[in-house]
């Protein structure tokens, strides 16, 4: 079969070189899809085949993404480089063309993984001018991601598919809140990092000031950034011959079983789930069968081959490619993002870092056209077709009827789904204030976790013995004169400062630790107006932070003979057995971490280059202000050095005035033990969260009721009783608007009845017009939900949404 | 153009094809007796509404419309399709402009095609406008004159109202409208006594042509039976200012009020300076307020409040008007007018040049139903009969109602008014109109009993109910198109 197969594939790639002469002087063949017109001597598409990729051995391969703060112009930059490239037509196809949902366009933003294939003739490591001609063939794959930390799962998994990255910077908004995480994402996972300062046309662009930022705070060396204008292309013929100069090849192995990781997938009305892949090891081909490690599935791959940047059938994917197949999955609930692709009949070590989907913010999503719930069922099963991060389960509402509580991976993710059924499907969608899934533990020591909460009881009877709620860690960059207004808001927020530095003189670098539910309304809003819009802000998921970390790194360090220990001890006895260093790692489960480090030179200082594990453990170790470890000393090669320097320890002294000295320093060992007051276990102590209900005429409305802060909750009761008074129109009968908790009433209004709604004019005998008048006015009355008697309207509900700070 | 309409629909829908719906015609039970013994209601009904006339032909019209659009300006609240003939002339006698659009409007009478060959006699003419006053009386008895060679000789209690403005007429002409061209009822558009108020309107007369016009029509050139109507709500209209005009309107001794409320529509001038409950217009509960005491001073005046802005001495209801109210056909002829005939709601151009086409085509005979006419499906017809009936006093007549709609639609409409019967804004009555307590209302609601052996009318409440009907209807629509 798979003999015959390649006997065809010869065939065909006879016929392809004969095209590719017709494509050389500029000829098109018929063969060739007649949407587009390709000139570029790399276009080559369509057919099964056409693409050659046994051309392209891992090192003729460079995987890469463009990671950046938004608006930096990623997008732009993007398109650039597939125009560049021949990849797609100059002022042909859309702008952003990678981002293909109108959520994304609209937004600016990425929320799916793309990837486009490029092909680029370049003189590896020129040093002199060659003839474009005899250059060799590069295949480029540029693999886009999500920016945003709803996604940053999605975001390390597209990121293991890469060698390097292109952090693109504004030249002249600089370092963003979003760039620090990227740069983090892209440095944790040992990517090549090139620097490259964008829009250095506009007026106010100062790329030596960049320049200055990114080697104070990230230690890029400021003459390897590439200075470009993606919108003037200016600079750019620098970018892809330093991506192939720069970049590392693709390391799989060739020869070994077909090892391949899956991307992303997205659902096709007409070809199924198609999964993005990259493959690591081996070589897969059209008809080879395949299995997932996360489910054991066996598939039948029926369609392979690149984006290119539409999917362009090549029969064959080989190491070091990426691409999609289609492989006739049902759902994309199958292809799970991070899942291990191997043959079906080999058995093989899955890559490393599959984990399902976390699910950080949930809301009921609600018909909002009254009895439409098939509609919106419909709508919702199509999506998550197309998005299986979100967690559905039906559920009912007194006031709104059937509907859904769903789990997302952040505020953002939320967002976006509620606009894509909206935009995508059409469905009409009420969604309830969104809520974190808190933990309840009473007396009798039952725990429950409440994801909805209406689900809690209001009063249950027994007493809330201790109550959990998640975290984030924010870093927020601004300029030094909104620092104050900046703590306030955070502070209001039940934040923690975890750290406060100048980036620059004028520009502050602040990370605290919220409470999610904080921040999950309105907070980045309330950050942007009172800082007129110059702070960036970003965050990250504080539980990953400190126990899922711990976690995912006691898999990492154990193979490479750390240990990791969660004993009370207060440390132990390193193990060294690696040629390099190693320690051991003893946490002491407190409100307050100490976390003992010790380490121990093995070989010569200047040899020690660290493993992306190693560097893991070191910002680990520094936690959340590795950026000042990092900003004070060398690039990572050097960190190692600067760690068993007195210089790291005099750093860490520095910024935490609690590092203490441990006995046994001696010039082979040193053992630095932290007092980490701020990784504490993300926890709210007894009965400090509260259920506060809002009842319209005495009657609690269940979609509207919310947990919060006990310090709180008397601001937010009243807010949310005057917010609802101003929405809910008058009716025919006095309404009473209270918000309660437990059987305490702690705010209330009133508003009065309707007077009068009458048309108490002659129309004559216009009936259809004085009919459709009143049909509107029923159609309004539609668009309300009823509570008991009371007829709220749809808008209430969304502008309760935007209650919170208080 | 109405009639052309359901005809390919006929080869759609042949007779005694199986029937959609088994329910007979609804516009058969909400007639009269008279025209319930020419057509009886087929029992064996078509329901579609688009041939109604195949199994159970609608009676014919015996209403006519007629809009006369010319009017010398445009009040600032005024939506309709107006001509405003400029008030630099007080001579629109010999106004070219009028005696052309009288040709046209002739011309489209003449063009109609009459209902059936049993065209009964028409029992009401209305001439509104615009200001009909100002059409010269000649003009007025040729419309008169093709109405009866078009329909036959009218009944001989036939209604032939106008409304007429204060300023529009002197003694000889009213004498002449009245007595020669046959107008029986005058509608006197007073809208307010006080100078200030009709100026904020942009009226083109003043206090001096109200006392005048009042004195004219109430006189012995006068008709047997007049109105006075009145605008509240009116933008920086006082308490003690509707009081007065409420009072002077009652002196005036007319047989007939109607008392509008403003209302601010798109595109008036009063929409770009004003918002509805914001000063200088009343607030919602001054607004409310007014329209109790006309309410209540009228009622003590002796007049019937028959329905929501009308008010009556025994015998002088608006003939013309109840035929909308109780969703009977009628013809419709002029500028922007609308008609009723054979199920199907047609409105005609507001504009003076697509209006003319349309006469065209009519008399070409290819009047195609392109636009705004509407056949009135089943749904749409028991939104109608429940919207203009509760406009009423007699209001809802659920035992008709039951028979052409159903009664599971008559048992969701009580259970989706209950609160408001409870509240006191909806009144149940029984067959001798003696109101019903909510008690015995639930009973029949709850009980096994066929629902009607006791609850025969639901109106509003007179004035609590009136002022909430749209809100009341709404809920009723929500019932009758979920």
């Amino acid at each position: 079969m798979r003999a015959l197969y390649r006997a065809s594939r010869f065939a065909t790639s006879t016929i392809r070189s004969l095209l590719y002469e017709s494509y050389r002087f500029g000829t098109f063949s018929p063969l060739i899809g007649g949407e587009r017109s390709f000139c570029s001597h790399s276009r080559e598409k369509s057919r099964e085949g056409a693409v050659d990729l046994s051309q392209y051995p891992p090192e003729r391969i460079r995987n890469f993404s463009i990671i950046a703060h938004v608006d930096h112009g990623k997008s732009t930059l993007a398109d650039r480089l597939l125009e560049l490239t021949g990849t797609i037509k100059k002022g042909h196809g859309q702008p952003q063309y990678l981002d293909k949902l109108q959520v994304e366009r609209e937004r600016g933003i990425t929320v799916k993984a793309q990837t486009a294939t490029m092909f680029f003739r370049h003189k590896f490591q020129q040093h002199e001018a060659t003839e474009n001609e005899n250059a060799p063939n590069f295949l480029l794959n540029l693999i886009d991601t999500p920016g945003h930390v709803d996604f940053s799962y999605e975001v390390s998994r597209s990121l293991a598919a890469c060698q390097g990255v292109l952090l693109v910077v504004d030249a002249a908004q600089g370092v963003q809140a979003q760039t620090v995480a990227n740069f983090y994402l892209a440095f944790e996972s040992n990517l090549a990092i090139i620097p490259v300062i964008n829009k250095i046309d506009q007026p106010t662009a100062d790329p030596d000031r960049v320049k200055a930022q990114l080697k104070s705070l990230f230690d890029l060396d400021p003459n390897h950034a590439l200075l470009t204008s993606a919108k003037t292309g200016q600079g750019l013929e620098h970018v892809l011959p330093s991506v192939i100069d720069r970049i590392p090849a693709p390391p799989g192995k060739c020869d070994s079983p077909l090892r391949m990781l899956l991307l992303d997938s997205y659902y096709d009305e007409y070809k199924g789930v198609i999964c993005h892949v990259a493959v690591v090891d081996g070589a897969l081909y059209k008809g080879d069968k395949i299995a997932s490690s996360a489910t054991g599935h066996v598939y039948e791959v029926s369609d392979i081959g690149i984006m290119h940047p539409e999917l362009t059938p090549t029969g064959v994917l080989l190491t070091g490619q990426v691409g999609y197949i289609v492989s006739g999955m049902r759902s994309t609930n199958e292809a799970r993002v991070g899942d291990t692709l191997h043959q079906a009949k080999s058995t093989v070590l899955p890559l490393p870092g599959f984990k399902p989907a976390k699910h950080m913010v949930f809301s009921g999503l609600y018909p909002a056209d009254g009895s439409d719930f098939d509609a919106l069922n419909h709508a919702i099963e199509r999506l998550i077709c197309n998005d299986a991060s979100v967690s559905v389960t039906k559920e009912t509402s007194t006031a709104l009827g059937m509907g859904f509580r769903c789990g997302f991976l952040g505020l953002l993710h939320m967002d976006v789904f509620h606009q894509r059924l909206e935009q995508e499907y059409g469905a009409k969608v009420l969604s309830t204030i969104p809520t974190v899934p808190y933990i309840f533990e009473y007396s009798d020591g039952s725990k429950v976790q409440v994801q909805n909460p209406a689900a809690l009881a209001s009063n249950p009877g027994k007493s809330v013995t201790a109550c959990w709620e998640p975290s984030v860690i924010a870093t927020i960059i601004l300029p030094c004169e909104y620092v104050g207004p900046v703590i306030t808001l955070c502070s209001e927020r039940r934040g923690d400062q975890l750290e406060y530095s100048f980036i620059e003189s004028q520009r502050v670098l602040m990370k605290y630790q919220l409470p999610l539910r904080e921040i999950v309304v309105d907070f980045y809003n309330e950050l942007k107006s009172i800082t007129s819009g110059y702070a960036s802000f970003d965050y990250e998921d504080a539980e990953e932070g400190v126990e899922g970390k711990l976690e995912l790194w006691r898999s990492t360090l154990q193979s490479k003979d750390f240990c990791l220990s969660s004993s009370k001890t207060e440390y132990m006895e390193c193990n060294f057995s690696s040629n390099r260093f190693s320690g051991r790692f003893v946490t002491l489960s407190n409100q307050a971490i100490n976390i003992c480090i010790c380490f121990r030179y093995l070989g010569s200082i200047h040899n020690i280059k660290l493993s992306v594990a190693e560097m893991r453990v070191l910002r680990w170790m520094s936690g959340f202000t590795f950026s000042n470890m990092i900003r004070n000393k060398h690039i990572r090669e050097k960190v190692g050095v600067a760690l068993v320097t007195n210089k790291i320890r005099e750093s860490l002294l520095r910024w935490y005035g609690h590092v203490k000295r441990q006995p046994f320093d001696d010039p082979v060992r040193r053992v630095v033990v932290l007092n980490w007051p701020m990784l504490r276990k993300v926890e709210v102590y007894l009965k400090r969260l509260v259920k506060l209900d809002i009842l319209l005429n005495g009657q609690a409305v269940d979609a509207m009721a919310t947990i919060v802060h006990n310090l709180k909750a008397q601001r937010v009761g009243r807010e949310l009783v005057d917010k609802l008074k101003k929405f809910i129109d008058r009716q025919m009968f006095e309404i009473s608007i209270q918000a309660a908790i437990g059987s305490r009433i702690i705010a209330r209004e009133t508003i009065s009845a309707m007077r009068k709604n009458v048309l108490s004019k002659c129309y004559g005998g216009d009936v259809t017009r004085k009919r459709k008048l009143l049909e509107k006015q029923k159609e309004g009355k539609k668009r309300m939900k009823r509570v008991g008697s009371v007829d709220v309207p749809q808008e209430a509900f969304h502008e309760l949404l935007k209650v919170s700070k208080e | 153009m109405p009639r052309a309409m359901p005809a390919p629909l006929q080869l759609l829908f042949p007779p005694f094809s199986l029937p959609l719906k088994y329910k007979p015609h609804p516009i058969s039970h909400l007639t009269s007796v008279r025209s319930s013994i020419l057509y009886p209601p087929a029992v064996c009904g078509n329901s579609s509404t688009a041939s109604p006339h195949i199994t159970t032909p609608p009676p014919p019209p015996s209403s006519i419309y007629i809009h006369l659009p010319f009017c010398r300006r445009r009040c600032h609240y005024c939506d309709f399709p107006i001509i405003a003939l400029g008030s630099s002339s007080r001579h629109y006698d010999d106004d070219p402009r009028i005696n052309t659009y009288i040709r046209l409007l002739l011309r489209e009478i003449r063009a109609t095609k009459p209902y059936s060959s049993l065209q009964l006699p028409i029992k009401t003419i209305f001439f509104g406008g615009g200001t009909p006053s100002l059409v010269p009386p000649r003009l007025i008895a040729s419309v008169l004159d093709t109405i009866r060679t078009k329909f036959g000789e009218v009944a001989a209690d036939v209604e032939v109202s106008m409304e007429m403005d204060p300023g529009t007429f002197d003694a000889g002409r009213l004498e002449e409208m009245v007595g020669v061209v046959g107008v029986t009822r005058i509608s006197l558009g007073v809208q307010a006594f006080q100078e200030e108020l009709l100026r904020e309107c942009g009226r083109a007369h003043g206090r001096r042509e109200v006392d005048e016009a009042i004195e004219l029509v109430s006189g012995s050139y006068g008709p047997r039976s007049w109105s006075l109507d009145l605008i509240s709500s009116l933008p920086r209209q006082t308490e003690e200012m509707w009081e007065e005009s409420l009072r002077l309107a009652v002196s005036a001794g007319p047989q007939h009020v109607s008392v509008y409320d403003l209302q601010v529509e798109e595109g008036t001038k009063f929409a770009l300076l004003y918002t509805p409950g914001e000063f200088p217009l009343p607030a919602e509960a001054q607004s409310a307020n007014f329209y109790i005491m006309a309410s209540e001073t009228l009622k003590h005046a002796g007049y019937e409040h028959y329905e929501i802005s009308s008010y009556c001495k025994p015998g002088h209801e608006c003939k013309h008007n109840i035929t909308y109210w109780q969703n009977q056909p009628f013809y419709g002829f002029g500028l922007g007018s609308a008609s009723y005939i054979n199920g199907v709601r047609f409105s005609r151009p507001r504009r003076l040049k697509q209006y003319e086409e349309f006469v065209k085509d009519l008399e070409a005979g290819h009047m195609s139903a392109k636009n705004n006419a509407s056949i009135v499906v089943d749904k749409e017809m028991a939104m109608d009969v429940v919207m203009l009936s509760l406009r009423t006093a007699k209001g809802l007549d659920l035992k008709s109602f039951q028979r052409s709609f159903g009664e599971s639609l008559v048992l969701s409409l009580c259970r989706a008014w209950r609160p408001h019967v409870e509240s006191g804004h909806v009144v149940a009555l029984d067959e001798e109109r003696k109101a019903i307590s909510i008690g015995k209302f639930d009973l029949e609601l709850n009980g096994d009993c066929q629902l009607g052996r006791r609850v025969a009318f639901l109106r509003l409440s007179d004035p609590e109910g009136f002022l909430m009907s749209n809100e009341l209807i709404a809920v009723a629509f929500g019932v009758l198109s979920p």
